[in-house]
């Protein structure tokens, strides 16, 4: 059977992250992660895609072990496998060192058809992984993606830009990442699933494993890395005003006034 | 016009790159923003600024008088039918061979959506480095840094790339267009007869946008909305107030990913970056992320029922209210005056 692999990220809940102001680096407040939610598009899209064409979707995270339950919500949504890459010489990855773990795995399940991801993380917000996987598996990427079908043997994609939608068309496999607004309703986890999942475990990979070397991730095989993080402290420095709306209202109408506005 | 070229092994080596966008028929202005920051950097390595575009013909290009005025150098071009579609996988082998080739110090690029698909995949094809969004970059013992606000509400990264060229996006309104007087030599990079033009990639048709693109980033005066206005409807609101007072509408992140604006609104490092005569924020917590992308306004007004929101602080003055009701009342009064 044909596959589609999804990408997904565990990501820190919002604005649970901050500096240590003494020691300059990020303080997380708490170690539970969520799915990145423009990844959950990339998997309604593949169990779209699996519904209408019969795929197998295989979902794939790389992470500590807490995005496990994450996978989990992937399959009771509709996955069928799950793969967790992790080691503990993962971590620090930048862009690159991750693309290169997530597309040694995806080599291994080869062949496949398509490899979907989100958009980009609600934490990083690069949106680089998508076509760094495409250029280390030398097939194509293209990013915000809004539709995509299969017609005589080919995909028709419909992809968005600054400057309109292009149609293309082209052969898999290829990486392809969904725009955040592709749908208007997303699926509820299946009872079913959700009951059959407690029993069953992503399949883990280590470095090791994936014939990754330290050099190659982690910190080490990162080439951008972070030399200073701080807080940046703001003092009030207008005038604050109080009263009823109706009293601030006259109060900013003379503001605007006073710019010529009105 | 006639081009001096160039053969693509002979390409000078050890500059300064950055991408000049040029697609249907125009140069994105990003382009010659980023060369902003990058002028100073170059000037300082004393190096080359060079920006490099990849199109079918040069005739076609409306804003080509624009790029005789930019601050470049000097200005590649890559000359090839099949360039007339942006085609991830080919427009980035091009660039690669470029590297190759011209073995920059630095290759920058706009964060637009083709900048942010090509970068990393010739980071990819390269196995180099890649900052993402940045909005500052400076040297320090030629080296350059880069700075963006990352995860928490106010906090900054410095980053680095160790690979050669650093490469990094630069997040859109960020700097100012800036020109000079002196005309950039424009040459043609002449690619081998071996190399091949094709793609795995076929552009079948283009459906060119129909929505107005938003002029935020020039807007004089912008009325902008966050979470704290609680719906899409209150938010409506926000349109009215802008026709009253020609103002553009912008938003936070989260209430464009809500749906109660489209996200060119979006205001920040993963939107445009403002600097309107005024700005108003109705309901927003000003969170650095958003910050960064409107704090070179010129006159601040914060409205939040919060007094410690970090916007209430930045503001120039700021009040202390329910934005939504101070809404209905403003709108009610200009339109009286009118
Ligand atoms: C990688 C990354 C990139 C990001 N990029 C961007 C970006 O480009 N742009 C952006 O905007 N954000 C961005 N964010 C999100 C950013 O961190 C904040 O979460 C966001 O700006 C907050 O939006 P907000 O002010 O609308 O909402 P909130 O932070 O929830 O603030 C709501 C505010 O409304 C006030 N309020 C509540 N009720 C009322 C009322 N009745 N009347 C008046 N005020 C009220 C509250 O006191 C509060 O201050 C990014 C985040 C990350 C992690």
């Amino acid at each position: 059977m044909n596959k589609i692999i999804v990408c997904i990220k565990g990501v820190p809940i919002p604005g649970t992250i901050k500096v240590d102001s003494e020691t300059h680096t990020l303080k997380r407040e708490s170690l539970e992660l969520i799915l990145n939610p423009n990844d959950r598009v990339a998997i309604e899209m593949a169990i779209r895609l699996k519904e209408i064409y019969d795929f197998k979707v295989i979902v794939i995270s790389m992470g500590p072990p807490n995005v496990i339950p994450i996978l989990k919500h992937a399959y009771a949504l509709g996955c069928d496998e799950m793969i967790l890459l992790s080691d503990k010489i993962f971590a620090g990855s930048d862009t690159l060192a991750t693309s290169l773990v997530l597309a040694k795995a995806i080599q291994t399940l080869s062949p496949y058809s398509l490899i979907l991801t989100g958009l980009k993380s609600i934490d990083g917000e690069t949106a680089q992984v998508p076509p760094e996987i495409g250029a280390l598996l030398e097939i194509p990427s293209i990013t915000n993606v809004k539709k995509l079908f299969k017609q005589n043997g080919f995909w028709i994609i419909i992809r968005e830009n600054e400057y309109g939608e292009e149609e293309l068309e082209l052969s898999e496999p290829f990486v392809a990442s969904i725009n955040s607004h592709t749908f208007d309703y997303l699926r509820p986890p299946s009872l079913k699933r959700l009951l059959e999942v407690k029993k069953i475990e992503p399949v883990i990979f280590t470095a090791n494993e994936l014939g990754l070397s330290p050099e190659q991730v982690g910190l080490k095989g990162s080439p951008t890395q972070v030399i200073n993080i701080f807080e940046k402290k703001i003092e009030a420095k207008g005038t604050i005003m109080e009263g009823s709306p109706q009293e601030l209202a006259e109060k900013l109408i003379r503001i605007l006034k006073t710019k010529d506005l009105i | 016009m006639v081009l001096e070229e160039v053969k693509l092994e002979n390409l000078e080596k050890g500059h300064i790159l950055a991408f000049g966008e040029c697609y249907k028929k125009m140069i994105h202005p990003s382009s010659f923003e980023i060369l902003t920051p990058l002028k100073e950097i170059s000037e300082s390595l004393r190096k080359k600024l060079i920006l490099i575009c990849l199109t079918a013909s040069l005739e076609e290009t409306e804003n080509f008088e624009d790029l005789k005025k930019c601050l470049a150098d000097e200005i590649w071009f890559i000359l090839n039918p099949e360039l007339k579609d942006f085609k991830d996988d080919l427009w980035a082998r091009v660039l690669a061979e470029i590297v190759k080739n011209s073995r920059p110090y630095g290759f920058f690029f706009p964060a637009t959506i083709i900048g942010t698909s090509l970068a990393p995949r010739l980071a990819g094809i390269l196995k180099l480095g890649l900052c993402a969004h940045v909005n500052s970059l400076e040297l320090k013992d030629n080296q350059i840094i880069m700075a963006r606000p990352t995860y928490g509400e106010n906090v900054i990264a410095k980053l680095i790339s160790k690979s050669v060229p650093v490469m990094a996006t630069i997040s859109l309104g960020t700097f100012p267009i800036n020109y000079k007087n002196k005309e950039p030599l424009i040459k043609k990079v002449i690619f081998p007869e071996t190399f091949s033009w094709e793609s795995k990639l076929k552009i079948k048709r283009f459906f060119p946008t129909k929505k107005k693109i938003t002029k935020l980033s020039a807007a004089k005066v912008i009325v902008a909305g966050g979470r704290g206005l609680k719906n899409k409807e209150n938010f409506q609101k926000l349109f009215e107030l802008a026709k009253l007072l020609n103002a553009e509408v912008g938003a936070t992140r989260p209430v464009c990913y809500e749906g109660w604006a489209e996200e060119e609104r979006m205001i920040g490092v993963s939107g445009v970056t403002v600097r309107p005569k005024v700005y108003i924020g109705f309901g927003i917590s000003g969170a650095l992320q958003h910050t960064v992308g409107m704090e070179n306004s010129e006159f601040i007004i914060a409205v939040n029922t919060d007094k410690e929101a970090p916007l209430v602080k930045i503001a120039n003055v700021a009040f202390i209210t329910d934005a939504s009701i101070l809404l209905d009342i403003l709108i009610e009064k200009l339109k009286t005056m009118k």
